[in-house]
C-alpha cells in the first residue's frame, strides 16, 4: 500500500501536526532525502544541535524519527510521508544505511497506525491537509507587545542576577562549613549535604552549579575509596572558582566571562547564537567520532555528538560537540548521528575560551558513512595531553576534552585498563565501563585514535589498529 | 588573596588541612596574605589545591600484565558481515537457532569473529567458544584462575602428536574417526590422557568406544569399574555387557520382565512381542519411561534374549507401539540407522514420540549420521508436515546440523506460507528454525517463500540467510 494524502491525514495525531509538517515541506530543510527497498529516509534540521533522522516504510507506513516529540507520528515523519505522497520532491536512490537497518531489525511488528482502515469510524475532527493551507491568525508582530516582552525579559534577568548572587553567598557559607569539617567527613555524607545546597542553588536560579552539586555524589562514588577526598577538593574547589569568576564577570576577559555565565547556568538560545555576529563559525567536513548519551537527574537525557574536523585551515577548532537534551520518556537513547558519519556543515561555536560546544547552522549534505580514518595529528598521547593541560590553565573548570594519540597501547594493571604511551612513560586510565569492551585492544600492537578525558578517566572513542578499527559504540 | 606556595608546600601543608578539616588542622596562616579581610582564605586555598590536583598527571602503574599471544589460524570474518552479525546475535526475542547455525558456519568454514566484536556478542561466544577458535576460547576462559596457563592452540589438522591440544569436541571427533580407521590406536590415545581428563571429558571420550567395540577393549573397560564418575562407570558396564564380559545386565532383566511373548496366526504361527507399561505410566510419561527403562539395553542382547535376529525383533514388535519406541531409542543410541529405518516403517510418529520422551542427545553420531537420522524420522511426515515450533526446535537441537536436502525439500514443497495456519503464521521462531537448518542450495527457494510473510516476521530469518551466504561466499575474510 503506497503512501497517499488521505492516509497521512488518517495518521496525523492532530491538525497542528499537519500544519507543522507543512512548514517542513521545503527540500532545503532536508539535506538528505533517499529511497531504497521500499523505504524512504531523510535528515531534517530541527531546533536541536543535530539534525533529526527520519525513516518511513512505504508498505505499512511504519516510521521512526529521532526527534524528542511526543506526538506520533511527529511532524518530521508526516512531512517525509507528505513529500513522498505528493511526488513533489525527488528522492535519491541509495543503499539502505546502517541506521535504517538498525531500526528495521528492532521493529516488533507493523505500525499500529497502519492497521487503520477507511472503514473505521473517523474521528470527528480529523486532521485535514486542506486546512493547513489557510494562513495562521495573528502572524503579524505587535511592536508594543514586543517592547513589553523585552522589558519583562530585562526585569527577569535582573531578578535572576540578584537571586544568583544571593545563592552564591549561601554557597560560600556552605563551602566554608565543608572545609572546616574536612573532606573525609564530606565524602562520608556527600549525597545528604549536597542535596540541600543543590536545591538552594536551583531556587537561586544557579542551575549550572546546582547540576554540578547534584552530580557530585555520583562522580565521587565512581572512584576508588582512597581517591574520593582528593576528588572532593577538586570538585568543591572548582565550584568555588566558578562562583568567584561569576562575581567578577564585568572585569573578566569576554570569553572567560561567557564561560563563567554558562557554568552558572545562563543558557544561550539557538536564535541568540545564530544572531551573534562575533560567534566563531567554521565551515568544514566533520566526522562523528563519539556519541555519548547520559541520563540526568532532571529526567532529561543529554546526548553529546563529538565531531572531528577533517578539512579546513589550521587555527580553527579541531573538535566540536553538539549537545541535545531529550526527555528520557521518549526513549531516544542516542542522537541522530552514528559514529563514522561525515557531515559537510558550518558550525557555530558558543563563546568560550576553549570553544567546543557548537550548533549546526548549515548542513550542505546529509551525513554519510565513510570508511576513511580520522585525520589525526601526528602526536603521541603525552604531547596531546599537554594540550589539555594548557586548555585547563586557560579555562580552570574545563570539562571533557578530546585527546588524540599515535602509537599508544592498551595495557592492563589488575582489572584496570590503561592507554599507555611507551615513549613518554605516561598512561591514562580507561573508564571502568570500557574494561570489557576495550580489552581486545590489549592484544594488538600500537594503536592510533582519539578519546575523551574528563580529568579522572579516559573514554576511548576510536582506535585504528592492525586488526582494523575499534569503536566505542 | 595571595598564596605563597609551591607544589610541595601545597601537598604537605595545605592538603592535610583540607582533608582533616581546618577546625582541627588550621591552614598555615603564614602562607596566605589576605587582601580581603572578610575572607580567611580557606576557600581560596580550596580552589588552589583543587586546581593543583587537577593539573597533576595521572599515575602510571609500575608494571602491566603481559598478554598471552594466542595463535589462531582461522580467518577473521569479513568486515561487511560484522555489523549484521552483531545485529542478529543481539536482536531481542530471537531464538537460539540463528546462533547455532552461525556457530556451525564459523566452525565449518574455519572462520572466527573479529576480536573486537567478542565483547559485543559475549553470550554467543560463551555458548559456542569451542566452535569459534582459540581467540574466542581464550576470551571465555580469561576470567578463570588458570587462564594464564591454559593453552588455546587449536590446530587445523589433528594427528597423534597434537590431538590432545585441541578442544574436547574436536578431540572426540578426531577419536571417532580414528576408531573407524584403527580402533586399537584410538584406544591407546585415550589411555594416554585418561588420567588427566575431567569427568565430562572421560564420558565423552568413552562414548567413542561404541564404534568398533571389541574384546580388545575389554581390559581397558574393566579398569573403569571403579571410575569416580557414575556415568563413566555405567557406560563402561554397558560396553562390557555387550561384550559378554560384564555379567548379567540388570536393566535387560527388568525390561524382559515387562515384555510378553505370544504366538499369533492361524496357519503360520508368528511370535508377537508386547511391552507392558507400568499401570501408573500413561500418555506422554510413557515415552519418558520407555527411554529411561531401555537406556542401558543393547539391541543385540535384547534380540538374543528372545533368540531372534535384530530384524526379526523389529518384525515381532511391529504391532506394539511402546516396544517399537524402545527399539527406536536403542537403534538411535547405537547408531544403527538401518534398524531405525525399519522401526520407523512401523512407527511413523516416531518424531513426536521421541520428542515427548525428552531424548536430548544423539550421542556420538557424526554429522552425516545425524542428518540421516533426521531424514528417517521426518520421512513419514512428508505428506503432512507438522509446523509446531517445539518439534522443529527439538529437532534442530538434537541434530545441531543443517537439514538434509530431502527434508528441506519436504518443508519447501508444503509451501510454508500456505501450510502454516493463520494464527501461527506470525510465529517468527518457526521461521528462524527453518532458516537455520536450510542448506545453502535451497536458500533461494526459501527466500521466495519468506517473501509471502509479514516483513516484521522475516527480518531475522532473512538476515541469517544473508550472513550465511556472505560467510560462504565473501572472499574478504582476513
Amino acid at each position: 500500500m503506497s503512501l497517499n494524502l488521505e492516509r497521512i491525514e488518517a495518521l496525523a495525531p492532530d491538525q497542528a501536526s499537519l500544519a507543522s509538517a507543512r512548514k517542513l515541506l521545503k527540500p532545503s530543510k532536508w539535506p538528505t532525502l533517499a529511497e531504497g527497498e521500499g523505504l524512504v529516509w531523510g535528515e531534517c534540521q530541527g531546533s536541536g544541535a543535530t539534525p533529526y533522522r527520519v525513516v518511513v516504510n512505504e508498505a505499512d507506513a511504519g516510521y521512526k524519527c529521532t526527534c524528542p516529540s511526543r506526538k506520533f507520528p511527529c511532524k518530521h515523519s508526516l512531512a517525509l510521508m507528505w513529500m513522498r505522497a505528493d511526488r513533489s520532491t525527488s528522492f535519491a536512490a541509495a543503499p539502505v544505511p546502517d541506521w535504517v537497518k538498525d531500526w528495521l531489525s528492532r521493529r516488533r511488528g507493523t505500525s499500529s497506525a497502519a492497521s487503520k482502515t477507511e472503514d473505521e469510524d473517523q474521528p470527528k475532527s480529523r486532521p485535514s491537509i486542506r486546512l493547513t493551507e489557510m494562513p495562521e491568525a495573528g502572524a503579524d508582530a505587535d511592536p508594543k507587545a514586543e517592547q513589553r516582552a523585552a522589558a519583562a525579559r530585562e526585569r527577569n534577568r535582573l531578578e535572576r542576577e540578584a537571586a544568583v548572587l544571593a545563592g552564591l553567598e549561601d554557597l560560600d557559607t556552605w563551602l566554608s562549613d565543608q572545609v572546616q569539617h574536612g573532606m573525609a567527613s564530606f565524602v562520608a555524607q556527600t549525597a545528604q549535604v549536597c542535596r540541600t545546597i543543590g536545591q538552594r542553588l536551583v531556587d537561586a536560579k544557579a542551575s549550572g552549579l546546582a547540576g554540578r552539586l547534584d552530580a557530585l555524589p555520583t562522580r565521587l562514588f565512581t572512584l576508588q575509596g582512597p581517591a574520593r577526598p582528593a576528588a572532593a577538593i577538586r570538585e568543591l574547589g572548582q565550584i568555588h572558582l566558578i562562583s568567584q569568576a561569576y562575581r567578577r564577570v564585568p572585569v573578566l576577559p569576554e570569553l572567560l566571562a561567557a564561560d563563567a555565565k554558562q557554568a552558572m547556568g545562563w543558557s544561550v538560545t539557538r536564535e541568540a547564537l545564530l544572531s551573534d555576529p562575533d560567534a566563531l563559525r567554521v565551515d568544514a567536513k566533520w566526522r562523528v567520532f563519539a556519541v555519548i548519551s547520559e541520563a540526568q537527574p532532571d529526567r532529561l537525557r543529554r546526548v553529546e555528538t563529538w565531531l572531528w574536523r577533517q578539512s579546513g585551515a589550521n587555527g580553527m577548532p579541531q573538535c566540536a560537540v553538539l549537545i541535545d537534551f531529550v526527555p528520557i520518556s521518549t526513549g531516544a537513547a542516542v542522537g541522530g548521528y552514528l559514529v563514522g558519519d561525515q557531515i559537510d556543515a558550518e558550525l557555530i561555536f558558543y563563546r568560550s575560551t576553549i570553544p567546543l560546544r557548537a550548533q549546526i547552522t548549515t548542513l550542505k549534505r546529509g551525513a554519510e558513512q565513510i570508511n576513511e580514518p580520522l585525520t589525526l595529528p601526528d602526536e603521541t598521547l603525552i604531547v596531546s595531553y599537554g594540550k589539555y593541560e594548557r586548555a585547563l590553565a586557560q579555562l580552570p573548570w574545563l570539562g571533557t576534552f578530546p585527546v588524540t594519540f599515535r602509537s599508544a597501547s592498551a595495557r592492563r594493571h589488575g582489572e584496570q585498563l590503561y592507554l599507555h604511551d611507551d615513549e613518554g612513560e605516561f598512561s591514562l586510565p580507561l573508564h571502568t565501563s570500557q574494561t570489557t569492551h576495550a580489552l581486545p585492544l590489549a592484544s594488538v600492537g600500537p594503536i592510533d585514535g582519539i578519546g575523551l578525558w574528563n580529568g579522572y578517566d579516559f573514554t576511548l572513542a576510536w582506535a585504528e589498529t592492525e586488526l582494523g578499527r575499534w569503536l566505542r559504540s | 588573596m595571595v598564596a605563597l606556595v609551591n607544589w610541595t608546600t601545597l601537598h604537605t601543608k595545605v592538603l592535610p588541612s583540607l582533608l582533616a578539616g581546618t577546625s582541627r588542622h588550621p591552614l598555615p596562616g603564614e602562607l596566605i596574605r589576605i587582601s580581603d579581610p572578610s575572607s580567611d582564605g580557606a576557600l581560596e586555598m580550596l580552589s588552589l589545591m583543587g586546581q593543583a590536583l587537577r593539573l597533576e598527571r595521572p599515575l602510571t602503574p609500575d608494571s602491566f600484565i603481559v598478554e598471552l599471544e594466542i595463535k589462531d589460524e582461522r580467518k577473521i570474518l569479513a568486515d561487511g558481515l560484522r555489523r549484521p552479525l552483531i545485529r542478529l546475535l543481539t536482536a531481542k526475542n530471537a531464538t537460539e537457532h540463528p546462533a547455532r547455525a552461525l556457530a556451525r558456519a564459523f566452525d565449518r568454514l574455519r572462520l572466527r569473529p573479529h576480536p573486537f566484536d567478542l565483547p559485543l556478542i559475549d553470550a554467543f561466544v560463551r555458548s559456542n567458544a569451542e566452535r569459534l577458535g582459540p581467540t574466542a576460547q581464550h576470551w571465555v576462559d580469561r576470567q578463570k584462575p588458570d587462564a594464564g596457563t591454559q593453552s588455546h592452540f587449536d590446530p587445523e589438522l589433528l594427528d597423534e602428536s597434537n590431538w590432545a591440544q585441541a578442544t574436547l569436541s574436536r578431540r572426540v571427533a578426531y577419536l571417532e574417526q580414528r576408531r573407524r580407521e584403527d580402533a586399537d590406536a584410538a584406544r591407546v590415545l585415550v589411555e594416554s590422557t585418561w588420567a588427566h581428563e575431567d569427568a565430562d571429558a572421560r564420558f565423552r571420550l568413552l562414548q567413542v568406544f561404541q564404534t568398533r567395540l571389541s574384546t580388545a577393549d575389554q581390559s581397558f573397560l574393566s579398569t573403569l569399574e571403579k571410575d569416580r564418575a557414575p556415568r563413566v562407570r555405567a557406560l563402561a558396564m554397558k560396553f562390557l555387557a555387550r561384550l559378554g564380559a560384564g555379567g548379567e545386565n540388570p536393566a535387560l532383566r527388568g525390561c524382559l520382565e515387562r515384555i510378553k511373548q505370544s504366538q499369533s496366526g492361524l496357519l503360520r504361527k508368528r511370535t508377537v512381542l508386547q511391552l507392558e507399561l507400568p499401570a501408573n505410566v500413561k500418555d506422554q510419561a510413557a515415552s519418558r519411561w520407555i527411554l529411561q527403562a531401555f537406556a542401558e539395553v543393547s539391541f543385540s542382547e535384547l534380540a538374543g534374549a528372545f533368540q531372534l535376529t535384530e530384524k526379526e525383533l523389529i518384525e515381532t514388535s511391529a504391532k506394539d507401539e511402546p516396544l517399537l519406541l524402545a527399539l527406536a531409542f536403542i537403534s538411535t543410541s547405537e547408531r544403527h540407522l538401518d534398524l531405525l529405518e525399519l522401526v520407523v516403517e512401523h512407527l511413523p510418529n516416531s518424531w513426536e514420540r521421541m520428542f515427548e520422551s525428552g531424548l536430548d542427545t544423539l550421542g556420538t553420531m557424526t554429522e552425516s549420521e545425524r542428518q540421516r537420522w533426521e531424514e528417517i524420522i521426518v520421512h513419514p511426515y512428508r505428506k503432512d508436515l507438522p509446523t509446531i515450533y517445539s518439534l522443529w526446535d527439538w529437532l534442530h537441537r538434537m541434530t545441531d546440523a543443517e537439514a538434509p536436502p530431502s527434508v528441506m525439500s519436504i518443508a519447501l514443497k508444503t509451501k510454508l506460507s500456505v501450510k502454516v495456519p493463520e494464527g501461527e503464521r506470525g510465529t517468527a521462531p518457526w521461521l528462524e528454525v527453518i532458516a537455520a537448518i536450510c542448506p545453502a542450495p535451497q536458500r533461494h527457494e526459501l527466500r521466495e517463500q519468506l517473501a509471502e510473510f509479514d516483513q516484521s516476521q522475516t527480518v531475522i530469518p532473512l538476515a541469517l540467510l544473508d550472513i550465511l551466504d556472505g560467510m560462504e561466499n565473501d572472499r574478504t575474510h582476513v
